[in-house]
């Protein structure tokens, strides 16, 4: 059957073969192209402004015979993820911004911009694939190319928001979406992987693009061993997260790791001990939730606190406020306070909390 | 794909004779007119001819038209250029709320240099009120701006009432009549103005080529230097298939205009009934004497973005105005300076049709706006 769908096109090869297959199956379309940035943000810096992407976006729609519009979202992109990131790093967290921008810009902003033209559902070129559960709610599982796989992005989404998402390449692999991308002539066929370059030239800090985009001040400070001892001085703990090696002083004769940032003292602690980096046990809040109820009693699941780590065997359990207290089987290395952590029974993915 | 066109306000498809006229310049005749030898004498002379064609569309000399790259550039080199040779004490411009931002920016520009730029308001037709006119019309005024048909609403201005308040003054009158030219039937001697613009693409002409009519006599300063072109107003090497297109189009906009205008005249006003009648909460907007191919429609409740893509999917081609969609997207500053709350002028289309509209364009447009219409009602439930 034909159903209208709105496609957010970014102008790449994923969002591109999207639309044609979508196209091929007869429904009436509209590629969306959100513009995020302002072109005039961009002067001097390497990034682009997204200029490139919406002319390639038209380019393929105005190919495989559909109308494309730009939508506008610089105000929307800045007030829900770039200064919800922002107060993140200034806090002394990470966070995943890639998540937030899922869960409302594109199926937030972009979804009700589609739903008040009428269009009741929008399609993207994530690789994650839904189906539905015995109870017949939308389930939410991993893409088929377990390299590609893109479902931790999209663990935040309600089970409303995946009621109305398409994944039309979610059942591939990317060399197929390459090949048919080929196939097809689409002018976007060779367009390298953009994944997680998102308004940040390769090489720059998101963080500090931040900071200087919210004029805020670098917090300077001390860097600090498990002992308390002082080792180097930093220019601003955002540029730091747990687990990192690179920019800390180099040690007498031992490796270190980023270990603690504190926002009130400004210290950022580091260890020489990878043993002092691992935890068993954190919890969750704000928790989306895709399996019904909260489990009240613990349950196995796998859980994964960063994208492109594995899952990790874990029991989980409602604790209070709404959050979820998660207990590893093994220790795990560099569970960082602000990202993700998305929680999968094999592929389906079960939902996903913010780590406190 | 196919679709039906009514978004001739933004711009038209080339006439096949403007075509064919085109072809010449675009090969024979490819010499620089400003060169001595018979091949730039050859483009001069299509240079020439142009020339006159365009003057005669307006009832102007040849030598009063200055070529240039559109109705931007003509309207900027019209208001900025005045700006630039008026005497010390006459720093004022008045211009009106609902003119083209090509006419808008360049005053607001002034404006941060200093100037005293007025922006006359206008009543809820989207008419400049002669009374207004006149009360501005100071000593220190250097120009009047005010264009003749407005482009959204096709609201025609009192021009002839600027040109007698500036009169009382001593200021020039410039009209942008880029939407105008080729609708109306236009005489610069009648109208009494001294500026006026125009742009090919508006009149079945090509992209890229505007003029400027400047009566004889009139001082200004030119924009760009480098060269003796179009008396050093518009230095350049002339475009000249754009100039051959623009001037073929103007002969061709004069013999048609008459019966051209009556026919799309009944043409939107059938349209407009029709939608009116058909779609609940829609109503007309702009009053008084319009263009006759204009109809700017509210659907109240509805938003005019909403109902322009939706008819983009049916096949049917109108404006808000706007090229970039936003969620939350800026009103037409005309509808607005009309006195409308935003939501009613957010729920506004413009549909502009022209040479060739058909009825059957007309009958199919209308049921594929209450189609849309329909749509939009059951999404918001």
């Amino acid at each position: 059957m034909s159903e209208r769908i709105a496609i957010a096109m970014s102008g790449g090869v994923d969002s591109s073969v999207a639309a044609a297959v979508l196209k091929q199956a007869g429904h009436a379309l509209i590629g969306v192209t959100l513009k995020l940035q302002d072109c005039h943000d961009a002067h001097g810096s390497r990034s682009c402004c997204g200029v490139d992407g919406i002319t390639r976006a038209r380019e393929v729609a105005g190919d495989l015979g559909f109308p494309h519009y730009v939508l506008d979202c610089v105000q929307d992109f800045e007030k829900l993820v770039l200064a919800p990131a922002w107060r993140e790093y200034a806090a002394g967290r990470t966070p995943s911004p890639c998540l937030s921008c899922n869960e409302r810009v594109k199926f937030g902003v972009l979804l009700d911009w589609a739903a008040r033209l009428g269009i009741p559902r929008v399609a993207t070129g994530h690789y994650a694939r839904l189906h539905r559960d015995e109870v017949g709610r939308p389930m939410l599982l991993r893409g088929r190319d377990a390299d590609k796989d893109q479902s931790y992005f999209l663990a935040g989404l309600s089970s409303d928001q995946l009621e109305r998402a398409m994944f039309p390449v979610g059942h591939l692999c990317k060399p197929e979406v390459r090949a048919l991308a080929k196939d097809l002539g689409l002018p976007t066929a060779e367009t390298p992987e953009s994944q997680d370059a998102c308004l940040v030239a390769p090489g720059e800090s998101f963080a500090e693009m931040l900071r200087q985009r919210f004029s805020a001040p670098a917090q300077a400070g001390r860097i600090v061993d498990e002992g308390g001892r002082v080792v180097g001085e930093h220019q601003g703990f955002h540029v730091f997260t747990i687990g990192q090696r690179k920019g800390l002083p180099a040690g007498a004769t031992v490796r270190r790791w980023v270990k603690d940032i504190s926002a009130t003292t400004g210290e950022v602690t580091v260890t020489s001990r990878m043993d002092e980096l691992v935890r068993t046990t954190f919890t969750v809040k704000d928790v989306n939730w895709l399996a019904g109820e909260l489990p009240r009693a613990p349950l196995s699941c796998g859980v994964q606190v960063r994208y492109r780590h594995k899952s990790e065997p874990a029991t989980v359990v409602a604790g209070d406020n709404g959050e979820l207290c998660v207990t590893l089987d093994q220790p795990v290395k560099a569970v960082t306070p602000g990202q993700a952590a998305v929680f999968y029974d094999g592929e389906r993915t079960l939902g996903r909390g913010w780590i406190g | 794909m196919s679709q039906i066109y009514a978004d001739y306000n933004a711009t038209t498809p080339l006439d096949t004779e403007v075509r064919a006229a085109m072809d010449e310049a675009l090969g024979a005749s490819f010499g620089n007119p400003s060169s001595l030898h018979q091949a730039g004498q050859a483009a001069r002379r299509l240079v020439d001819r142009a020339r006159t064609q365009v003057a005669q569309l307006l009832g102007a000399a040849p030598d009063e038209i200055v070529f240039t790259s559109g109705g931007t550039e003509a309207d900027n080199l019209a208001v900025l250029g005045v700006a630039g040779a008026a005497a010390s004490g006459r720093r004022g411009i008045v211009t009106s709320a609902v003119e083209h931002k090509a006419v808008l920016d360049p005053c607001a520009y002034l404006r941060e240099q200093g100037h005293a730029v007025a922006f006359l308001p206008v009543d809820r037709d989207g008419r400049v009120e002669a009374a207004a006119l006149r009360a501005a019309a100071t000593s220190e005024v250097a120009l009047i701006s005010l264009m003749l048909a407005n482009n959204d609403t096709g609201t025609l201005q009192p021009v002839a009432e600027a040109v007698a308040a500036a009169n009382t003054c001593g200021a020039l009158v410039h009209t942008d009549a880029v939407q105008a030219a080729g609708k109306l039937p236009i005489d610069v001697k009648q109208l009494g103005v001294d500026l006026l613009s125009c742009s090919a693409h508006k009149l079945h002409g090509p992209k890229g080529i505007g003029a400027l009519f400047v009566r004889r006599g009139v001082r200004l300063v030119s924009l760009a230097h480098g060269g003796r072109q179009e008396r050093t107003l518009r230095p350049g090497t002339e475009n000249v298939p754009g100039i051959v297109g623009f001037g073929k189009a103007c002969e061709l906009a004069r013999a048609r205009l008459p019966a051209d205008s009556r026919r799309v005249a009944e043409l939107r006003t059938r349209f407009e009934s029709q939608v009116v009648a058909a779609v609940p909460g829609a109503r007309i907007n702009g009053g008084g004497l319009r263009l006759p191919n204009t109809a700017n429609i509210g659907f109240s409740g509805l938003d005019g973005e909403a109902i322009v893509i939706n008819l983009d999917m049916l096949g049917l081609a109108a404006s808000t105005g706007a090229a970039c969609s936003t969620a939350d997207h800026a009103p037409s500053h005309v509808l607005l300076a009309m006195g409308q709350p935003k939501d009613e002028a957010r729920s506004s289309v413009r549909f502009s049709f022209g040479r060739e509209s058909s009825d059957e364009d007309i009958e199919h447009a209308v049921t594929l706006v209450v189609r849309a219409a329909s749509i939009l009602r059951e999404a918001r439930r």
